[in-house]
């Protein structure tokens, strides 16, 4: 039971952007930018940074979703999505990502933890500034997004299988625009 | 001011209203807060912040704009970012 009165059937974020759609289209807009838009990291990596810092914030809807979109973009590997969750240093990524990961996780505990030899490692690894600025934004923007959700107390499907569907929709079409669904409860909303 | 931890993000900002601020300040030798360069740095990405922030701390609400103000200063305090 979320801790406002919000549109029946729409979980996690999904209820919130109903209750707002002022805020609800830059956070869409942001999400699109940050994991679907160009750019020279690929969405899977994306998606596993924005997964993995949802898991260390202990967000049950962005992990499952997130990490669904994931492993969409894996051809179904959820074991390679599960293994980044809890171990990526040992996980089947290249070291690159592990080093991505590794600024992500310091970001998630507090934005100073992130020290100079965290960005040599990543460097080192070949990361370039843009990719770890956008780690930095993906896992900054993530713990907003979590702690939206769960401050919230937003209701999110038990079941880890639930979130496939419509993960296959936006690992192909992205995050814009806001879902048919979510744009009829705010529109039922702004009626008088 | 001490360089931010990515040259390249210091030193290539993309034309925004942000880039003219840090000109200015530049030329003019005052210190500004370093997320200017962030703010640079990804436009695009950056706008939708922006667009978010200006809409929860001056939108439509009934919260005023002083107390929605003190609550981001008591978040940024408890998170340790003087800015």
């Amino acid at each position: 039971m979320a801790h406002i009165q919000l549109a029946v059937g729409l979980p996690g974020i999904r209820g919130l952007f109903a209750f707002r759609p002022e805020t609800a289209d830059p956070l869409c807009e942001l999400a699109e930018i940050l994991l679907h838009g160009p750019g020279t990291l690929s969405p899977a990596e994306r998606e596993l940074i924005a997964t993995y810092v949802s898991a260390e914030n202990d967000c049950y809807y962005c992990q499952n979703a997130h990490g669904a979109i994931a492993a969409c973009h894996l051809d179904g590997n959820d074991r390679l999505v599960r293994d980044v969750k809890t171990d990526f240093e040992h996980a089947a990524i290249s070291d690159k990502l592990k080093a991505l990961l590794a600024i992500a996780g310091k970001v998630q505990s507090g934005g100073k933890n992130v020290r100079p030899g965290d960005v040599e490692r990543a460097r080192r690894q070949g990361a370039t500034d843009q990719e770890i600025h956008d780690t930095v934004l993906i896992a900054a923007a993530f713990c907003m997004y979590n702690r939206y959700v769960d401050g919230l107390g937003t209701w999110a499907p038990p079941d880890p299988a639930s979130y496939r569907e419509r993960a296959q929709k936006v690992a192909r079409d992205g995050y814009l625009p806001i879902p048919a669904d979510v744009q009829a409860a705010q529109a039922s909303r702004s009626q008088p | 001011m001490k360089p931010i931890f990515l040259p390249e993000v210091e030193s290539h900002p993309r034309p925004s209203p942000t880039t003219d601020l840090i000109r200015a300040a530049q030329s003019a030798g005052t210190e500004y807060p370093q997320i200017w360069h962030l703010f640079a740095y990804r436009p695009q990405a950056t706008a939708n912040l922006g667009a978010f922030t200006h809409e929860i701390m001056r939108g439509d609400c009934p919260l005023p704009a002083g107390l929605r103000e003190l609550i981001a200063a008591f978040t940024s305090y408890g998170n340790d970012c003087p800015f």
